[in-house]
C-alpha cells in the first residue's frame, strides 16, 4: 500500500513540475498581454506636422455618413489616411467632452452639435482658426456661408473668434397638410393664432378623415422632457416675446427670465394647442411625431428638415406629396425657428492642426457640401441652397433657406445641457397636466437660477 | 556528498519558496485587475466627490454632499427609486413564489411552462424597453388596441405619458421581466428541500396551508433571502428599461437615482456631484444588503 502511495506521489511530481512551468509561462503571457493592452492608452502618437494621418470623431447618422464619405474621397485625393471614430449622438458628446478635457489629442477633428459649442469654446478646448486662415492667405470664413450658421461658430456668439466651421445647416420648419388646408380654405399659417384656428377646424371635421379611417389631430408635438419639449416650445416661446435670460443676458452668468408673463403666456398657448394633439403627447419624441405625420393622423407640426425626404416617399408615407414646409409662424414678434447645425472643429490638443484645417476647408467647400446635400443634409452655404440641381431635387430648399437665415440659436451658455434638462422637465410637466403654466415656469426659473448660481461660484 | 546535499537543500528551499510564492503569483493578475478596475476608480470617485471645480480650479469641499439635501430632484428621484423597488419586489416575490410552488408539482406540460416563463428574463432590458414602449403607445400600441377592442374607453389610459400611470407602467414592465428570476431561484430552493419533513407533516395530519407555512417557508428561507437580496440590489440601481421606456418622463415622474446620476455625469459633466450621489446610493444599497445578510446568518445559526 505504502509503496503504491509513494509511487503515486512521485508519479504526480512530474506533471506537477511541468504544471508549474506551464503556470509560469502562462503568467508571463498574461503579463505581456496586459502590457500590450495598456500600451495603446499611454498616448504614444507618432503624428506630427505634415502627418499622413488624421483622426475624426463623427456621429452615427446621415450627417456623419456624409463626412465619412468626404473623408474617403479626401484619402484617395491626397493620400492622407483619415481614421474615423463613430459614436451615437449622446456618446459622441461624452467622448468629446472627456477627450477634450483630458487633452489627449486623440481626435484631430470633431463633429459637434451647435449647443455643445459654447461649453467647449468657453473652456478653451478648441483651436482658434484665425492663424490657420492667415496661413492660407484668407482673413476668415468666406461670405458664402449663411450668417446665422457662422455666428454659431464664434465665441462669444456672433462677435468672437472663429473656432469651427458649419457643416450641416438644419433649422426647424413648420410642416402642414396642404390638402386639408385647401379643403377647409385655410391659408398657410402666418401666426400661431392661425395655427390654433386651423387645428380646431381640422380636429372638428376630420374625426374619421385619416387614411386608416381614424381621427386626424389638428397638431402634433414633442413634449417629452429634455431636448424634445424645449425644441418644440422655443419657437412659440420666442414669438410670444419670451427670453431665457433677462436684460443682463450678455453677462457671463445672467439671471433667467422664464417666469415673466410672456413666457407663461407662451406655455399656456402650447397647452391650448395640445388639446388638439394626440393623447400622451407629453411623452412624445421625434419617432411618435413622425409616426403620426406619416400615418396621416396629424395635420401640423414643427419638425426638422431631415424628415422631409420620408414625406415624399410613398413607401413610408401615407400622405406623400400632401405635406407643405413653411417658415415658422409668429405671434407678438416675427416667427423664428430654432437652428441646429452640425459643426466641425479642431480640438486644441490636436497635434496636426495644419493638416486638420486643410481637411476642414476641403470638406466644407461648396462642391463637397453639395455631395453631402445630395445625401440629404441641408447645407450651410447660400450657393448650395440655390444650386439648380439641388433645387430640383429638394423643392423645400427656398423655405429652408429663409428659415435658416432668420433662425435663432438656443441660448449660448456653457450650462445649456443642464438648463435644457430642467426647462424640459417643467414644460413636459405642464403639458401632462401635472403643473399649471405659472407653477411650471416659476419652478423652472428657480431651478435655472440655481444652475447659473452654482456655476458662477 | 555534502555539496550535493547542500545543493539539494537549496533546491528544496527554492522549491518551497516557489510553492509559497506561487499562490500569490497566481492571484496577482486578479488583484491587479481588481485594483485597476475597482479600487482605483473608487478612490478616484471619493476624491472627486469631495471636490468642486475641475483641473487647476478644483477645491476641496463638502459642497456636493450638502447640495444633496437641498436638491429637490435628487430627493424625488430617491423616492421614485424606493417606490419602484418596494412595489416591484413585493409583486415579483409573491408571483415568483406562487409560480414556483405551482410548477414544483407534477403538472402536465410543466417543462413547457417553466421554459416559457424564463423568456422575459432572457431578453436584454433594452429590447424589453423598446417592445413595451411600442405596446404601451396610447394610439398605436397593442395594449390600448386590445382594450379598445373589448369596449374600454382608453382616452385617459396614456400609460407612460401620464404622470399618474407612468411609474406604475414601468414597474409593471419590471415585474413582467424579473418575476421569472424570482421563480427560478425559488424553484431551485423548493427542489432542494428533502421529502422527509413533508412525509412527517402528512403523518402528523397537517393541512396544505400548515405544511406550506411551517415546513416549506422556513426551509425555503435561505433561497428567499438570496433572491430578495439580488433583486433589491438590481432594483435600486435600475436604469436601462426606464431609460428606453420614458427617459425618466413625463416631467420627472419616472426618474430614478441611476438616471439622475447618469445625466449629471455625462450630460452635465458634473462628475463630482454624480459621484456624491453614487455614494449615497451605494450606502443605501449596503444597508439593505447587510440587513438581508444578517437575517440569513441568523437563519443559518438557528
Amino acid at each position: 500500500m505504502k509503496i503504491v502511495e509513494h509511487g503515486e506521489r512521485s508519479d504526480s511530481k512530474t506533471p506537477m513540475k511541468s504544471n508549474r512551468r506551464y503556470a509560469n509561462t502562462m503568467l508571463m503571457l498574461v503579463a505581456v498581454a496586459s502590457l500590450c493592452a495598456v500600451l495603446p492608452f499611454t498616448g504614444c502618437k507618432s503624428a506630427g506636422p505634415g502627418a499622413k494621418q488624421l483622426s475624426l470623431a463623427v456621429n452615427s447618422g446621415v450627417e456623419g455618413d456624409a463626412l465619412k464619405q468626404a473623408a474617403r474621397d479626401y484619402e484617395s485625393l491626397t493620400g492622407v489616411r483619415v481614421n474615423i471614430a463613430e459614436f451615437p449622438y449622446d456618446n459622441l458628446f461624452e467622448k468629446e467632452q472627456i477627450d477634450l478635457t483630458a487633452a489627449t489629442g486623440a481626435y484631430d477633428l470633431i463633429m459637434l452639435d451647435d449647443p455643445w459649442f459654447p461649453r467647449f469654446a468657453s473652456e478653451q478646448l478648441l483651436t482658434d482658426l484665425a492663424p490657420l486662415f492667415q496661413k492660407q492667405g484668407q482673413t476668415g470664413p468666406d461670405e458664402d456661408f449663411i450668417r446665422a450658421s457662422i455666428a454659431l461658430c464664434k465665441h462669444p456668439y456672433e462677435t468672437g473668434a472663429t473656432f469651427a466651421l458649419p457643416y450641416v445647416g438644419n433649422s426647424q420648419l413648420f410642416f402642414y397638410r396642404k390638402d386639408l388646408f385647401e379643403k377647409y380654405n385655410l391659408k398657410e399659417p402666418a401666426t400661431w393664432d392661425d395655427v390654433l384656428t386651423a387645428a380646431k377646424t381640422i380636429d372638428e371635421h376630420e374625426r374619421t378623415g385619416s387614411p386608416g379611417g381614424g381621427r386626424v389631430y389638428g397638431y402634433v408635438m414633442r413634449a417629452a422632457r429634455g431636448n424634445s419639449a424645449v425644441a418644440d416650445f422655443m419657437p412659440i416661446f420666442w414669438s410670444f416675446g419670451g427670453e431665457m435670460f433677462g436684460e443682463d443676458h450678455l453677462r457671463r452668468f445672467p439671471q433667467p427670465a422664464v417666469n415673466r408673463k410672456e413666457a407663461i403666456d407662451a406655455l399656456k398657448f402650447m397647452i391650448e394647442l395640445g388639446k388638439y394633439a394626440p393623447n400622451g403627447y407629453a411623452s412624445f419624441n421625434a419617432s411618435e411625431v413622425s409616426a403620426h405625420l406619416l400615418q396621416g393622423t396629424a395635420a401640423m407640426s414643427i419638425n426638422w428638415p431631415a424628415w422631409i425626404s420620408a414625406f415624399s416617399d410613398p413607401e413610408k408615407s401615407r400622405v406623400a406629396g400632401k405635406m407643405n414646409f413653411a417658415v415658422m409662424p409668429g405671434a407678438r414678434t416675427e416667427g423664428r425657428a430654432e437652428i441646429g447645425n452640425w459643426l466641425i472643429a479642431i480640438p486644441r490638443a490636436c497635434r496636426n492642426a495644419d493638416a486638420a484645417f486643410d481637411f476642414l476647408l476641403w470638406a466644407t467647400a461648396a462642391d463637397q457640401m453639395k455631395k453631402s446635400a445630395l445625401a440629404g443634409n441641408p447645407p450651410t452655404r447660400r450657393s448650395v441652397f440655390t444650386d439648380s440641381e439641388l433645387l430640383a431635387k429638394f423643392p423645400s430648399y427656398p423655405a429652408q433657406l429663409r428659415s435658416l437665415e432668420r433662425s435663432r440659436p438656443r441660448p449660448r451658455t456653457p450650462q445649456w445641457n443642464e438648463i435644457e434638462n430642467v426647462f424640459g422637465i417643467f414644460i413636459s410637466r405642464a403639458n401632462s397636466g401635472e403643473l399649471t403654466a405659472e407653477d411650471a415656469m416659476n419652478q423652472a426659473n428657480a431651478e435655472i437660477a440655481k444652475i447659473v448660481e452654482r456655476n458662477s461660484r | 556528498m555534502m555539496r550535493s546535499l547542500g545543493k539539494n537543500r537549496s533546491h528544496a528551499a527554492t522549491v518551497r519558496g516557489r510553492e509559497t510564492a506561487l499562490p500569490y503569483l497566481l492571484i496577482a493578475p486578479t488583484v491587479a485587475v481588481l485594483v485597476a478596475l475597482s479600487i482605483y476608480p473608487l478612490i478616484y470617485a471619493v476624491r472627486i466627490s469631495l471636490q468642486t471645480g475641475s483641473g487647476e480650479a478644483a477645491r476641496w469641499s463638502l459642497a456636493n454632499f450638502t447640495r444633496l439635501a437641498s436638491d429637490k430632484f435628487f430627493i424625488e428621484a430617491l423616492a421614485h427609486t424606493f417606490i419602484y423597488a418596494v412595489v416591484a419586489l413585493t409583486f415579483e416575490f409573491l408571483l415568483g413564489l406562487g409560480l414556483a410552488v405551482l410548477l414544483d408539482r407534477p403538472l402536465r406540460g410543466r417543462s413547457l411552462f417553466r421554459s416559457a416563463l424564463l423568456i422575459p428574463m432572457m431578453l436584454p432590458p433594452v429590447v424589453v424597453g423598446v417592445v413595451w414602449r411600442l405596446m404601451l403607445n396610447p394610439d398605436f400600441g397593442a395594449i390600448n388596441g386590445t382594450l379598445k377592442g373589448a369596449g374600454v374607453n382608453t382616452e385617459s389610459l396614456t400609460w407612460t405619458a401620464s404622470p399618474v400611470l407612468a411609474l406604475a407602467s414601468v414597474i409593471a414592465v419590471d415585474i413582467w421581466q424579473w418575476t421569472p428570476f424570482m421563480f427560478l431561484v425559488l424553484l431551485a430552493g423548493l427542489q432542494a428541500i428533502p421529502q422527509e419533513p413533508y412525509e412527517a407533516a402528512i403523518v402528523d395530519g397537517s393541512t396544505a396551508w400548515q405544511t406550506f407555512r411551517y415546513v416549506t417557508l422556513p426551509l425555503l428561507k435561505p433561497a428567499i433571502l438570496i433572491a430578495l437580496l439580488l433583486r433589491t440590489m438590481d432594483l435600486l440601481r435600475v436604469f436601462d428599461q426606464i431609460f428606453i421606456l420614458t427617459e425618466g418622463g413625463p416631467g420627472f415622474s419616472t426618474e430614478t437615482v441611476s438616471l439622475y446620476i447618469y445625466r449629471t455625469a455625462f450630460r452635465f459633466s458634473d462628475f463630482g456631484y454624480a459621484a456624491a450621489m453614487s455614494f449615497v446610493l451605494l450606502l443605501l444599497t449596503n444597508i439593505v444588503s447587510v440587513g438581508y445578510i444578517r437575517l440569513l446568518q441568523k437563519q443559518e445559526a438557528a
